[in-house]
């Protein structure tokens, strides 16, 4: 039996696919209304009583009405897809924000809420609402190619959807297939999205396409879409007219044209103006939610440093991989690029002797045999091998046992992994790896174990998506990457939305090393532990705006320090720079600051405040 | 739809379908699948067609399908070690069971003298277990099994046994059932389903059709002592009446809810017109066909989202023969 459900009419000749007119009936209910009835049952029908049969089962036939009775949709209004979403607890902004755009908007929005508030969710909902209504049956989903994955496990897990990431050309003939927008917009792919027809269309970080001229942006204008979904954190970062662009990728011609937007609302590229206006004007394609400021966001992060003195002959080791980097630097005269593995030297002398000891075979491989640079590397190797235990481990070890609960401890380096677990192995303390090398299966695998019997998971991975482990609540850094925004990344597994209890964070921080300017860093001078999630973004994204990446300046700062204390007051002054970027109203500010303030502000006019809770 | 509900609803399927419960409790059921539910459930078209063509005797798969997560896996913490609801256990579980240590022993006795043995205990003990809840994967292709497999019928009334004259023959009217189901769409949507029967001796039309045959039994065979009164009208006159009806009710409906779709349509009509109109007007002769061209497409996309209009389906239909004369 014909099954209309998700028929979808074809924009084109604007009349229902599937049945042909010799099989429907078409007359009108209403001056405006069409109606169409499918015929084909009927000669179905009347073959099988020609034919005397094949004929179906009594009871299925009733289940079959009960399976329609019960996903009839009784109303326009109310939403539909929760009741078939048991496991999934939106949060009320949400809700609110998907119950927004499928019944005023039309179904056309931009999603513009703050970073963390879930508009991948807030995407989600409005897909499942419109698949359950079967209002949308193809649906391309174009992301950047990092968050692929992601968007299919999210998709799949949380809604239901079976969407799948596009790999094969066929592929584009799935129903919901999520691409990124530089695979979609190159040839041969192009031709075949230009002449599809998608129910709906979302892009996330929309924000790249602010500028009309690229050649993404253009594709996005040419695909043929019914509903459109615009995720983006930031609709205007420099000028209006990027929102402008926006606006006209959803609905062209909103706001007018250009010269009419500009005339109506724009002062000069930052200043709006007639601003009511221009709320309402956006009011009706763009829902921006952020964080109240008197809601409890997150629960806390409890962070604790854990000093740890290190043995004399593990501090030998230290001081002899320092010299030897030092050294090296100052031969090389300055050259910080080809000083890569040495700076990776001396960042894993803090973490242990296996990751050090692999590091420095590589480099002895890569000498030439006669050269001067060999019996120093064995000199090394011989303090490596004074080495009877691992202080660090032993402290890490201690300290799990404490806790008694679940740990995730993040390590940089497989090496360090390695000899880990099998520390943890030999003293009974369950313990499984978690690597980006890993495939899927494995990652799940090793995901399963953590949440059943292992107590310990060991990661060398904090980026990547699949990772949420709100239930578990104590981290350890056994040691710290010198880019804040990885640390995030690793914080960002366990504190996110859904964790339920404080989390607790364990920096082991070896006294007399870098390590310990490094920890100092982070946490007293970035307060990088206890900021704001998305907070940190912004930080950075200024602070690098006119200087180099902060690991490569703490690399510089301490290939190039004469001593300690100079390597000290060199970390300490970049902590009081990027101290300073955290409020920059206290400075006096610069022009650009000041324009993005003014955008910022007005952004903060046309959005909501919610509140946010665990 | 409830969990009860859906516990009911698969129950009715698995018994229709002949599949063989192996233990049940209300939160769950443990199942191995008859042959023509395992050729729809399973997914396993390269095996069902190994078996068509050998002719091999069909290994169908075993299930656990969980209605009630909660109460299940309580169950199942309490009662660890053992399976939950040990108490509905049927007897051939049991023997199964038993069965299966036996074989175990026997394998393990085996795997002592020549290694490991592969055999049918593995496949045995792990089920995979299915949760299923309304907009499960699973309940999602039982619907569609349903409707598939519950399209066409052909069925008598089962008369009342008891109260009957053996010598009489009780007259029986063919009727027309259909089940409808009817969208109202625009940018939005909302369903409506009717069910109507036409009586094939008189044309009389009735509504609420399917919940009138619901509390009846029926049969596909033709009781004894009935006998069917002869059509009247044919099978055309009585789809025609069908569709007066069902029109006849639609255009009895409120349709402000087309209107206000209309006007939704209308607005974005205006405002993409008054922008591509200027656009049109200043732009460079070479560029013009671009912005015809993207102008159109974006009237066409307006239409699509917003036009309303309504379209009904058949769910099923049959003929029901019913005692009386309708």
């Amino acid at each position: 039996m014909a099954d209309n459900m998700n028929s979808t009419p074809n924009p084109a000749t604007g009349t229902a696919s599937g049945s042909s007119s010799s099989a429907s009936s078409g007359t009108k209910l209403h001056p405006l209304v069409e109606f169409q009835f499918d015929r084909s049952w009927q000669d179905e029908l009347q073959a099988r009583l020609s034919k005397n049969g094949p004929w179906d089962d009594w009871t299925l036939y009733k289940l079959a009405v009960e399976a329609q009775e019960a996903e009839a949709i009784g109303s326009f209004d109310e939403m539909q897809c929760l009741r078939t979403l048991p496991e999934l607890e939106p949060m009320p902004h949400q809700l609110s924000t998907a119950g927004k755009v499928v019944h005023e908007m039309g179904g056309r929005a931009i999603l513009a809420d703050e970073v963390g508030l879930g508009k991948t969710i807030e995407a989600g909902l409005v897909l499942k609402e419109y698949m359950v209504r079967g209002l949308v049956r193809k649906a391309l989903i174009l992301v950047p190619a990092s968050l692929v994955l992601q968007w299919v496990r999210e998709l799949n897990q949380k809604f239901g959807i079976a969407a799948v990431a596009q790999k094969k050309a066929h592929m584009w003939h799935y129903d919901v297939v999520v691409a990124s927008i530089d695979t979609a917009k190159r040839d041969p792919h192009r031709d075949l999205l230009l002449n599809s027809d998608f129910d709906l269309l979302i892009i996330d970080e929309a924000h790249k396409l602010k500028n009309k001229k690229t050649t993404n942006y253009q594709f996005v204008t040419q695909l043929r879409k019914k509903y459109c979904l615009l995720l983006t954190a930031t609709p205007v970062q420099n000028n209006l007219d990027e929102l402008y662009n926006l606006i006209n990728l959803l609905k062209p011609g909103q706001l007018g044209g250009q010269s009419e937007f500009a005339a109506n609302f724009v002062v000069d590229k930052r200043m709006p103006k007639n601003e009511e206006q221009l709320h309402e004007a956006l009011s009706t394609v763009m829902i921006r939610n952020r964080r109240g400021d008197g809601g409890i966001h997150f629960t806390k992060r409890i962070v604790k440093n854990i000093p740890i003195a290190l043995s004399p002959e593990e501090m030998a080791l230290y001081n002899g991989v320092t010299g030897f980097v030092k050294e090296q630097y100052d031969r090389s005269g300055g050259d910080l690029t080809s000083m890569l593995s040495l700076v990776t030297l001396q960042r894993e002398v803090c973490s242990s002797r296996d990751a050090v000891f692999l590091t420095l075979v590589n480099l002895f491989k890569k000498t030439a045999e006669d050269s001067p640079l060999r019996p120093k590397i064995w000199e090394l190797v011989d303090t490596i091998k004074q080495i009877t235990s691992n202080t660090k481990a032993e402290k890490a070890l201690e300290l799990i046992r404490q806790m008694n609960e679940k740990v995730i401890l993040f390590t940089e380096y497989r090496a360090t992994q390695e000899y880990l677990l099998q520390f943890f192995r030999s003293h009974d303390l369950v313990a499984v790896p978690y690597r980006g090398g890993m495939n899927r299966g494995k990652k799940d695998w090793m995901m399963d174990l953590f949440r059943g019997r292992a107590q310990v998971l060991i990661a060398t991975e904090a980026g990547g998506e699949g990772i949420n482990l709100q239930f578990c609540h104590h981290m350890i850094n056994f040691d710290l990457p010198w880019n804040p925004m990885r640390v995030e990344q690793r914080i960002g597994r366990v504190h996110r939305l859904g964790q339920t209890e404080d989390v607790k964070i364990y920096n082991l921080c070896t006294m007399g090393t870098i390590e310990e300017y490094i920890v100092n860093l982070l946490h007293e001078k970035i307060n990088l532990f206890e900021l704001v999630i998305g907070e940190l973004d912004h930080i950075l994204e200024r602070f690098e705006e006119k200087e180099a990446p902060l690991e490569k300046q703490i690399a510089k700062m301490m290939l190039e320090a004469s001593g300690d204390s100079e390597l000290k007051n060199r970390i300490d002054e970049l902590g009081n720079t990027i101290g300073q970027l955290r409020n920059p109203k206290a400075k006096s500010p610069s022009s650009k600051q000041k324009s993005q303030a003014e955008i910022g502000a007005f952004l903060n006019r046309v959005s909501h405040e919610v509140e946010v809770r665990p | 739809m409830n969990q009860k509900q859906v516990h009911r609803y698969l129950q009715q399927y698995l018994e229709a379908t002949n599949c063989h419960v192996i233990e049940k409790s209300p939160a769950h059921f443990t199942v191995k699948l008859s042959p023509e539910a395992d050729r729809i459930l399973t997914n396993r078209p390269y095996y069902w067609s190994f078996v068509d063509r050998t002719g091999a005797e069909p290994e169908t798969m075993s299930f656990l399908f969980v209605t009630d997560k909660e109460k299940y896996d309580a169950q199942a913490n309490q009662d660890p070690g053992s399976e939950p609801s040990q108490t509905t256990t049927t007897a051939p579980a049991a023997t199964a069971q038993t069965a299966g240590q036996m074989n175990n022993q026997v394998n393990q006795a085996l795997a002592r003298s020549y290694g490991i043995v592969p055999t049918q205990v593995l496949a045995m003990n792990r089920i995979p277990r299915d949760d299923v809840h309304f907009g499960s994967k699973r309940l999602k292709q039982l619907f569609a099994a349903a409707q598939d497999q519950g399209s066409y019928v052909y069925l008598f009334q089962e008369p009342d046994s008891r109260s009957r004259n053996p010598f009489d023959s009780t007259p029986y009217t063919p009727w027309l059932g259909i089940n409808v189901k009817v969208e109202f769409q625009c940018d939005r949507k909302r369903e409506e389903l009717y069910s109507f029967g036409v009586s094939m001796a008189t044309g009389n039309c009735v509504e609420q059709f399917h919940q009138q045959l619901n509390s009846l039994k029926m049969t596909p065979r033709l009781p004894a002592n009935v006998h069917i009164a002869p059509a009247g009208i044919s099978l055309k006159k009585a789809v025609q009446t069908v569709e007066a009806a069902l029109e006849r009710k639609l255009k009895a409906q409120s349709y402000e809810w087309a209107e206000e779709a209309q006007k939704r349509l209308e607005e974005e009509q205006g405002i993409v017109r008054h922008y591509y109109d200027k656009l049109l007007s200043s732009a460079a002769e070479e560029q013009k066909e671009a912005i015809q061209s993207q102008y159109d497409s974006r009237k066409g996309e307006i239409d699509w989202q917003f036009r309303p209009r309504v379209t009904a389906s058949a769910i099923n239909c049959g003929i029901f023969h019913l005692a009386g004369i309708g």
